[in-house]
């Protein structure tokens, strides 16, 4: 090599990876939703197939106020987030291995395949959530927000965090067979402490403590609360906190994908 | 150039605690137009050792230098996402090679003779037509050395012929590593050797001797 700024080298590298994926998201996107049928309207019809049973059961057999709130509303500001987090995670177990054709390429890192695939149904999540805002709120079904920032800061927060553990998820799912067993598990459990069904202000003085130090999805789902329902509710978040984590377990997920190739048999 | 050397290659073991070696101690070079053929039987490595020097596997030990571009390896299942159809998979890796899409599209439409199947899913493709979509693929973004596993031998005469015809005489200036069982294709084509056998390869510019040797293993 002759000389050359290390920024210029750098410059080089992003560009490449620029173009990599968004070849690989075209490619992902017609992969994922096809030309047939709806195509790529099922982007947003998906999210609402699995919502609206979810919501209309909930809607009969629990109480329309619970807790002072409306429960279509809460559902929604509960469902939501967790259809991103499955989505994005959902298929983080064979990003590598069911790409494996693909990474006949050099010039595709398996963290190229992780921002086409999981990216893709980052930005196909985010625009279903907004969709299906706009649907119920004009059934009548929602308010408006309290407060916009906070809600989107909410979403792409959760977004983030799902990112993190799809990142890590899939650089482990490479490396270690036991991944594959005990991933299902937890992305199960995970409805439970998520904040899917509860507030953190629901939770006793002692508990919350603990909940809001070890468990960031919960303080997105505080966030996103927040700016759904205003001073309706108490809500519990720390910006710089779950910033700090964030940051922290992307490190940690950048550093564990960037020597997958060696542990790759194609 | 290719310059490998000192080559190793393990693999982890499902049952066994030590890793299998598949690659041991290999060093060679690869000139600029140089047709080296690769002989071994089921299971020698020789796909093992092409997947390290187009850099898709990494080496366990030892290292490979290139200075030219390499291609995919070509063979019967790679560089192709087996649910999209066959335009599709030319629309990406025109776009992933920076060519123009028509440009592809034309010269593979017309390589692989594919016809109204390039509108299909490539899981729809026997084997056969899965080479030639792969090989068409790579000679259309035109690397300097081609990486090819079997795959020239595959198909049809027809395919046999006009695939002979765009490697070993359009494109003669380039680099080739072929994998090969067929001796024809390799005394025809290549100036040099590699056989390989428990993971070592041996380097023979005799032809005939290399086949022979490869015959009695």
């Amino acid at each position: 090599m002759e000389e050359e700024g290390t920024l210029r080298q750098l410059w080089r590298g992003f560009t490449i990876q620029r173009e990599v994926v968004a070849a690989l998201l075209q490619f992902q996107f017609v992969a994922r939703w096809g030309r047939k049928n709806l195509g790529f309207a099922w982007l947003f019809c998906e999210s609402l197939v699995f919502a609206f049973p979810v919501l209309a059961v909930w809607h009969f057999v629990r109480d329309p106020y619970e807790h002072g709130l409306p429960m279509t509303a809460f559902v929604w500001s509960g469902y939501m987030p967790l259809l991103i987090f499955r989505h994005v995670t959902g298929q983080a177990l064979h990003t590598i291995t069911g790409a494996v054709p693909l990474l006949y390429h050099r010039r595709i890192t398996p963290f190229d395949l992780y921002l086409g695939h999981q990216g893709l149904e980052a930005i196909g999540n985010l625009s279903a959530v907004a969709f299906s805002f706009i649907v119920f709120y004009i059934l009548g079904l929602i308010d408006l927000p309290y407060n916009y920032n906070i809600l989107l800061l909410g979403f792409i927060y959760t977004t983030w965090w799902s990112m993190c553990i799809g990142l890590i998820v899939t650089a482990l799912a490479s490396r270690s067979e036991i991944v594959h067993h005990i991933w299902l598990p937890i992305s199960y459990l995970y409805v439970f402490f998520c904040g899917f069904m509860f507030m953190a202000a629901w939770l006793p003085f002692k508990l919350r403590e603990i909940a809001l130090m070890i468990d960031p999805p919960l303080q997105c789902y505080e966030m996103i609360r927040a700016g759904l329902f205003g001073n309706q509710v108490q809500t519990f978040y720390d910006l710089s906190y779950i910033t700090f984590i964030l940051l922290t377990l992307t490190f940690v997920g950048l550093w564990l994908i960037q020597n997958v190739r060696k542990h790759l048999e194609l | 150039m290719i310059t490998v050397s000192n080559l190793f290659k393990y693999y982890h073991s499902e049952i066994n605690r030590r890793p299998i070696r598949v690659l041991s101690d290999i060093s060679f070079q690869i000139e600029r137009g140089e047709k080296l053929a690769l002989l071994g039987r089921n299971g020698a490595g020789k796909s093992t050792l092409i997947r390290l020097i187009s850099g898709i596997e990494l080496p366990t030990q030892g290292s490979i230098e290139r200075n030219m571009s390499v291609s995919w390896p070509v063979a019967q299942v790679s560089g192709i996402g087996s649910s999209m159809t066959g335009n599709d998979n030319i629309r990406f890796i025109a776009r992933l090679y920076r060519k123009p899409f028509k440009e592809v599209r034309d010269y593979v439409e017309d390589f692989a003779q594919l016809g109204k199947f390039l509108s299909e899913p490539v899981r729809t493709y026997s084997a056969g037509m899965r080479s030639r979509l792969s090989f068409g693929l790579s000679l259309a973004i035109d690397f300097d050395c081609f990486l090819i596993d079997e795959v020239v031998a595959a198909g049809d005469a027809r395919f046999q012929r006009r695939s002979q015809e765009e490697m070993f005489e359009k494109r003669a200036d380039r680099a080739l590593l072929l994998a090969s069982h067929v001796p024809d294709i390799i005394r025809s084509h290549c100036s040099r050797a590699i056989v390989l056998h428990h993971g070592r390869a041996k380097l023979f510019d005799d032809l005939d001797l290399a086949i022979a040797i490869y015959n009695d293993l």
